[in-house]
């Protein structure tokens, strides 16, 4: 008889009838999970840098928890070994001795106090980790592709016991600390992958070899962890199902598959399905990667193997993973992203609140973070780590109601109205504009997923409904309105001010404005020169580039997408290369002429680049209306493009800091 | 103002050149460092070839993002000769790749070196850089070989030493 932790009743939840196999139980090993939702292990780097876990640690979990409405929640995995060489982040908490267990029961307890199964994750980092030693450990010293990893040292078949019992001793203490369900990382890099891997395991002793013998640790590792976790305790393992590592010539699809079967035959009671490493030259995960691309892979895994298998990689909404349950193609949703984005995420598809999620963008700026030794933070959802701050995560209400005007319905406009009128305020959003969203709703219209970024505004704009927001758009905001109204604050949210070319030629015809391009209120030539190398001129490139047009673009940064976090760079300098788009960065146009601009180096040199028309990208702050408010002695606050042209993240993250302010 | 197309080029051009001058005299003034700091006892040409070693290893790293298996041995062995001769082309040189007698035989072959006149202008001996080329060729191969588990080797096939004629290298698998 299947083990029950929480009894939970899904027949009231609207979003149970409309995703019906979602929230349908599921036995795993013998455990009986009540819904087919899964927070799955994420990193965040919230944890002390001694490995113990914190505040900031228990109360993100517990949001996550909250969220999963009685399914799975996984905290973090944990490094195992002392001296550090399984540990790939510095926030990564630890369970190498019995010193951690109480800390861990924190996070444990915080899942059980929302109902939900606690599941712990042992993770040695391999080939990734050693992030505070000189160096890593793996099956092989194989030379480290990206030079942010340090060296590899070759283990002795010593070393891979001491491991394999590491991860013995280490699911003791999650065990002790309360959790129910234990898994083991294989994946993307992470040791255990590297002992799977024909890339990474050259040994030619028991523990290398054909792909029965590169499994032998994780088979050691899958029997030992269930030994010391007895019958009631499931074990299951992360696995890929695709390395993508087919240029240095790692384990093929097939292998992968066996991989499985072996993992199972071992007594692993789910695998977590996964495609990729670190290394990998595809991109997985990241916008430009369509929603349910990798899905497949679940649906082959379960050809091969008759345990539960469980899948995350770009399925950020429900109607996919619920269909392909109920096809049998997949056992359990495990979400990621976008519940960093979105906490309660499940949740609000179980209550019918769909509209009311904010979803990932998938940016991947909470992995840039992770590699970069910083805290987990979210591109959009600005309550990310600061889930323990109860001031900063949930706002009390005004201590004195004021009458807010907030000029600007962008995103940053958007995000203070919602958040200032829930706390009690009146808020009126004027725009120019007919529409809300700002300039997302140029931006949104370059290619590679960014219409994804338009969900921030979706949100944004449900919220402001349900939190009374008083719109005013198609009104532009003058001197004379604002003493008409003499409001007792003013958001000034009025989006950037395109800069102009300071140079002879810079009046010209051919001259237009980003946004009338991106929009396709203003047609250009057949060869375009775009002013400006940060995101917006990336993305107008591109979209001209997908039209057909001939595209250079010339800015002052000294490198294209300058304001674009690295997981996320490397997708466009692909994408500009392959849609021929030429780059000049660290200079400037000298010159408009009638056959198109002439642009200079930073050290003087001068060349001609012929085209029809030249568009503007490059913004500046926008100053309009501060003297008229400040002459009025209205208090006055300035966000996002308005106060620094930056991105999209910026934009909500200061619409929500003065939202709560207020 | 129109560009002068001539002027810019040659500025630019100017500039290269001079860049180029100072990476090889650099390297000379850091050699009779190094020298010095290896003291009488030490020769100098095994002061320069650990000086190569460490060089190698080091673009070696920056080798491995590109290296790539996807276009099979023979794709991956251009891929791997054609960065070789970029390294010589970035520091003056004028490299190209030519497929050899054998099948899997890589030819490397410099016509223009400015290497030699760098060392003659610092009294070191001229001979001393093909070697060092080789060995830091060598070293950029080991690591490059173990991460796409392919034994290779590059050998000095003909070295004119006072910078005329051509050198040659042979890139191949290791049997």
């Amino acid at each position: 008889m299947a083990k029950t932790l929480f009894e939970w009743d899904y027949s009231d939840y609207p979003g149970a009838k409309t995703y019906p196999h979602l929230f349908k139980p599921i036995q795993i090993g013998n455990l009986m999970v009540p819904n087919r939702i899964k927070y799955a292990a994420t990193e965040d780097n919230l944890n002390g840098h001694d490995g113990f876990v914190t505040d900031a640690g228990v109360e993100y979990m517990r949001q996550r928890a909250i969220g999963v409405v009685g399914g799975l929640c996984f905290m973090q995995g944990v490094y195992m070994d002392e001296k550090r060489q399984g540990q790939g982040y510095v926030g990564q908490a630890a369970a190498w001795d019995d010193k951690f267990v109480p800390g861990l029961k924190r996070i444990a307890d915080a899942i059980h106090e929302a109902k939900a199964v606690a599941g712990f994750q042992l993770m040695d980092c391999g080939r990734v980790g050693a992030v505070e030693a000189d160096y890593c450990h793996g099956p092989s010293a194989i030379p480290q592709r990206l030079r942010i990893f340090k060296p590899v040292q070759e283990m002795t078949k010593d070393d891979i016991k001491a491991v394999v019992q590491q991860h013995i001793d280490a699911a003791r203490r999650g065990v002790e600390a309360g959790f129910d369900i234990m898994e083991i990382s294989g994946i993307v890099g992470y040791l255990v992958s590297n002992f799977i891997s024909s890339y990474t395991n050259r040994r030619k002793d028991e523990y290398g070899g054909d792909i029965r013998g590169r499994m032998t640790a994780a088979v050691e590792i899958i029997q030992g962890v269930k030994k010391v976790c007895g019958p009631d305790i499931p074990v299951g393992i992360r696995l890929c199902a695709e390395e993508l590592l087919d240029d240095v010539r790692g384990n093929t699809p097939e292998e992968s598959m066996e991989s499985y079967k072996i993992a199972e035959e071992a007594g692993a009671d789910y695998i977590s399905c996964t495609a990729g490493w670190q290394e990998s030259i595809y991109p997985v995960i990241s916008r430009d990667i369509p929603m349910g691309n990798w899905i497949h892979l679940a649906k082959r895994a379960k050809e091969h193997v008759n345990i539960p298998i469980q899948m995350a990689y770009r399925l950020f909404k429900p109607g996919l993973p619920n269909e392909k349950i109920g096809a049998g193609e997949l056992d359990i949703w495990e979400i990621c992203r976008s519940m960093i984005a979105d906490p309660h995420m499940p949740k609000k598809v179980a209550e019918g609140r769909e509209d009311e999620i904010r979803h990932c963008v998938a940016c991947n700026l909470c992995l840039a973070r992770l590699f970069r030794d910083a805290p987990m933070t979210c591109y959009i959802n600005p309550v990310c780590a600061h889930e323990w701050q109860e001031e900063f995560a949930n706002p009390k209400p005004a201590e004195e109601e004021k009458e807010v005007m907030i000029v600007g319905a962008g995103p940053a406009g958007l995000e203070c109205a919602y958040m200032a009128a829930r706390r009690g305020h009146e808020v009126h959003v004027y725009d120019k504009r007919d529409v809300v969203g700002g300039t997302l709703n140029e931006a949104k219209n370059a290619p590679y997923g960014d219409d994804e970024l338009w969900t921030c505004v979706e949100y944004q704009q449900v919220m402001c409904e349900k939190a009374g927001v008083t719109f005013h758009l198609g009104t532009e905001v003058t001197g004379d309105l604002i003493e008409e109204e003499m409001p007792d604050t003013v958001v000034l949210a009025t989006g950037p001010v395109y800069s102009k070319i300071e140079a002879p030629g810079g009046d010209s015809d051919k001259i237009v404005n980003l946004l009338d391009v991106m929009s396709g209120k203003t047609g250009v030539g057949e060869t375009v020169v775009v002013y400006g190398n940060r995101k917006p001129g990336i993305g107008c490139a591109l979209h001209l580039a997908k039209l057909g047009k001939k595209v250079t673009i010339v800015g002052r940064e000294k490198s294209a997408g300058f304001d674009v976090n690295p997981s996320f760079k490397w997708r466009y300098m692909i994408y500009m290369r392959q849609n021929g788009i030429t780059v000049y960065n660290d200079c400037d146009i000298e010159e408009v002429t009638d056959e198109g601009v002439i642009a200079r180096s930073y050290d003087g040199v001068r060349w001609p680049i012929k085209c029809d028309t030249v568009v503007i990208s490059d913004r500046g702050p926008n100053e309009s209306l501060k003297k008229v408010v400040q002459s009025e002695g209205i208090e006055l606050f300035v966000i996002g493009d308005a106060l620094i042209p930056r991105n999209l993240s910026s934009a909500v993250h200061d619409g929500y800091r003065i939202g709560i302010r207020l | 103002m129109p560009v002068d197309p001539e002027k810019e080029i040659n500025k630019i051009h100017r500039t290269l050149q001079s860049t180029q001058n100072e990476i090889g005299k650099t390297y000379y003034r850091w050699r009779k460092v190094a020298i010095e700091f290896a003291g009488e006892k030490a020769k100098p040409l095994d002061v320069a070839l650990r000086a190569a070693e460490i060089f190698g290893k080091d673009i070696g790293k920056s080798f491995l993002p590109r290296m790539n298996w996807l276009k099979g041995e023979e794709g991956f062995l251009m891929i791997l000769a054609r960065s070789l001769a970029g390294l010589w082309n970035t520091e003056g040189g004028l490299a190209t790749v030519e497929k050899g007698e054998n099948p899997g035989e890589l030819l490397i072959k410099c016509t223009r070196d400015p290497w030699p006149t760098w060392a003659k202008e610092y009294g070191a001996p001229m001979e001393e850089i093909a070697l060092c080329r080789e060995r830091m060729y060598q070293t950029i191969l080991e690591d490059v070989s173990l991460f796409m588990n392919v034994p290779l080797k590059i050998e000095l096939q003909k070295a004119i030493s006072r910078g005329q004629g051509e050198t040659v290298m042979k890139l191949s698998k290791a049997e």
